[in-house]
């Protein structure tokens, strides 16, 4: 089974926010793969371990090698080979652009599978592997937390509101992958080493036009100040106290 | 005035609440059709705000699938005139929506806490940055739950969906319901979240789940304790986790990490109960409570 990972390069939790006259500034971001990415890489690289076949990493950034690191570190996990995808105007924010970029490569690719995060956690769009996969032509099914493969039939249980839904295909099919999915292996050294002779390739892609929406201004939501810690004797004294607030001044109780 | 599209959820015989509620934010936004899509709708489905009502009932329709249900509501858009589809941020419109955007090749706008005519706000990095945005031209939207009240049920003309429906390889075989009777993370009014500071995952189930259920509330966890396998992904809140933003947060024995804050500092009212003093939750709470969980909690599960 031959399968694609797309894999997003985000801003790492750390990284300072700071808006800047409505802008958004993304001067000092440092970069990381998507944690739901690796989830993705993790299940690619098991069904390559069970069935055979190759896993190929595709990722659209701008021309800053700075990822190329952390990138090539889910070459160490076991994916075959990693084609970056290096736009000058790349922006995180278009996923009706960057889907279009996206499955135009895909359909270079001969693949079976293409496996996704649910979710970038910069724009938190959750939106790039549907549209990818509507682009290609072929169902999706979002959200899933157990996916296995069986004589050409995807079983894939997705999270819904208060249980999961199961749900069957036979590929080709997008699947984007939620948490618990399943424990993303540490690489052993000699994987680390072995990952640096796995092929890298950077291609050069155009902008497209898009119906994206644009941002028209950015803000960070107002502060929240600390409120006031309850004071009390006892632990009792301090229950009454909490409880007391929550009826009276908050009445959310 | 645009022509606005709702797709409605169905569950079990009702119309969701959260579906009434965007049937509510469309109605400011101009001529409101709704979709309901399933099979055996009947009256569930006339229960959402709207003009006219369109029914697509079918046997093959019962559960939920992207690719059969885009190609009913990318139909619809198009017979209608639609300028904007409205749906609920839930487990189907967030799929649903950026499909159905790919379809009619125009933007989407996921998960936003505001929408109107006069446009759209939406959080990035799990809230920590406010996007908006002044859409001139078509769009797909999911708005998230308790943003806007419900609005009041009411219908116009039911049609029957009369367009074709695309052929799809999906086929659900189960829908498992977990955590019957406990109330769903994003749908809480009140969420009683755990951390490390319970020690283990007995403490969790017999501490935090208990308090849950007898505060009417959902019960959710830090990433460390989802990490440390005590309880399962479903109930994290936070940056990889749910976003939640209920009435009243209540955190027991978690440190206030950014990535946690993340997931709900949009609650209205935010409670804390730590033996740290310094922990940085404090920062956002609105009531803290210092001192020893193990000692609190017992006291606290007696008042409800
Ligand atoms: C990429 C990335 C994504 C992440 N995403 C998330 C996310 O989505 N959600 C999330 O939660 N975290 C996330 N994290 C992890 C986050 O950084 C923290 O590690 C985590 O939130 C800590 O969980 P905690 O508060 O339960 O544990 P700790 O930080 O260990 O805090 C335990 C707290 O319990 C208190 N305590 C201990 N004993 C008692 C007692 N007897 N009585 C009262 N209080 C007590 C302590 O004072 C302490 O404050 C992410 C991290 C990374 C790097
Ligand atoms: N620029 C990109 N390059 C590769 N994959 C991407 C890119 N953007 C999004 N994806 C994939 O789509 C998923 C959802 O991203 P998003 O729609 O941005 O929330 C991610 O987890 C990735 O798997």
């Amino acid at each position: 089974m031959n399968i694609a990972v797309l894999i997003k390069m985000v801003p790492d939790t750390e990284s300072k926010l700071e808006v800047n006259d409505g802008k958004l500034s993304d001067q000092n971001f440092k970069y990381m793969v998507n944690p739901y990415d690796e989830f993705a890489v993790e299940q690619a690289v098991q069904f390559k371990e069970a069935e055979g076949g190759k896993v190929t990493l595709l990722t659209l950034f701008s021309e800053d090698n700075s990822i190329d690191t952390d990138l090539r570190k889910m070459l160490a996990i076991g994916a075959d080979e990693i084609i970056a995808l290096r736009q000058n105007e790349y922006k995180g924010d278009k996923p009706l652009a960057n889907a279009k970029i996206l499955s135009d490569a895909i359909k270079e690719l001969d693949v079976d599978l293409i496996l996704c995060g649910i979710q970038g956690i910069d724009y938190y769009q959750a939106a790039t592997g549907t549209m990818v996969a509507q682009m290609l032509d072929i169902p999706n099914i979002s959200g899933v937390t157990k996916l296995e493969y069986n004589n050409g039939t995807l079983k894939a249980k997705r999270q819904i509101e208060g249980g999961l839904q199961t749900i069957e295909t036979s590929t080709p099919a997008l699947i984007t992958c939620q948490k618990d999915m399943n424990k993303v292996r540490f690489p052993a050294l000699k994987d680390i080493m072995m990952s640096k002779r796995k092929p890298f390739t950077n291609k050069t892609v155009e902008s497209v036009e898009s119906n994206d929406i644009k941002t028209s201004e950015s803000s960070l939501p107002p502060a929240r100040d600390g409120g006031e810690i309850i004071e009390g004797e006892t632990a009792e004294e301090k229950v009454n106290k909490l409880i007391e607030k929550l009826k009276m001044e908050a009445k959310v109780i | 005035m645009s022509n606005v599209l709702v797709i409605g959820e169905i569950d079990g015989t009702d119309i969701k609440n959260i579906s009434q509620q965007v049937a509510a934010v469309a109605s400011g936004m101009g001529e409101v059709t709704g979709l309901v899509i399933g099979s055996g709708i009947s009256e569930a489905g006339m229960k959402l705000a709207a003009g006219k009502i369109i029914m697509a009932d079918d046997e093959s329709l019962e559960n939920y699938d992207p690719v059969k249900y885009a190609s009913i509501a990318s139909y619809i858009v198009k017979e209608n005139n639609i300028q904007t589809v409205l749906l609920g941020a839930t487990s189907m419109g967030k799929d649903l929506g950026p499909r159905l955007a790919a379809e009619l090749n125009c933007g989407y706008i996921g998960d936003c806490l505001e929408a109107s005519s006069e446009g759209f706000v939406r959080p990035n990095f799990a809230g920590k940055v406010l996007a908006r945005s002044t859409p001139k031209e078509a769009v797909v939207a999911t708005i998230r739950n308790n943003a806007y009240p419900a609005g009041e049920a009411w219908s116009g003309s039911v049609e029957n969906y009369s367009g074709n429906i695309a052929n799809s390889t999906l086929n659900t075989t189960e829908i498992e319901n977990i955590g019957s009777g406990t109330v769903e993370l994003t749908e809480a009014s009140i969420v009683v979240s755990g951390g490390r500071g319970l020690e283990n995952a007995e403490n969790y189930d017999s501490m935090i789940r208990p308090l849950a259920e007898s505060m009417g509330a959902a019960a959710g966890a830090s990433r460390a304790i989802v990490d440390a396998g005590w309880v399962s992904h479903s109930h994290q809140v936070g940056q990889t986790g749910k976003t939640v933003a209920p009435e009243l947060y209540l955190a027991i024995g978690i440190s206030g990490a950014i990535q946690h804050l993340g997931g709900m500092s949009g609650s209205k009212y935010i409670a804390a109960i730590n033996k740290d003093p310094d922990a940085p939750i404090f920062k956002v709470a609105d009531y803290g409570i210092v001192g020893d969980l193990f000692e609190i909690l017992p006291i606290l599960k007696t008042k409800f």
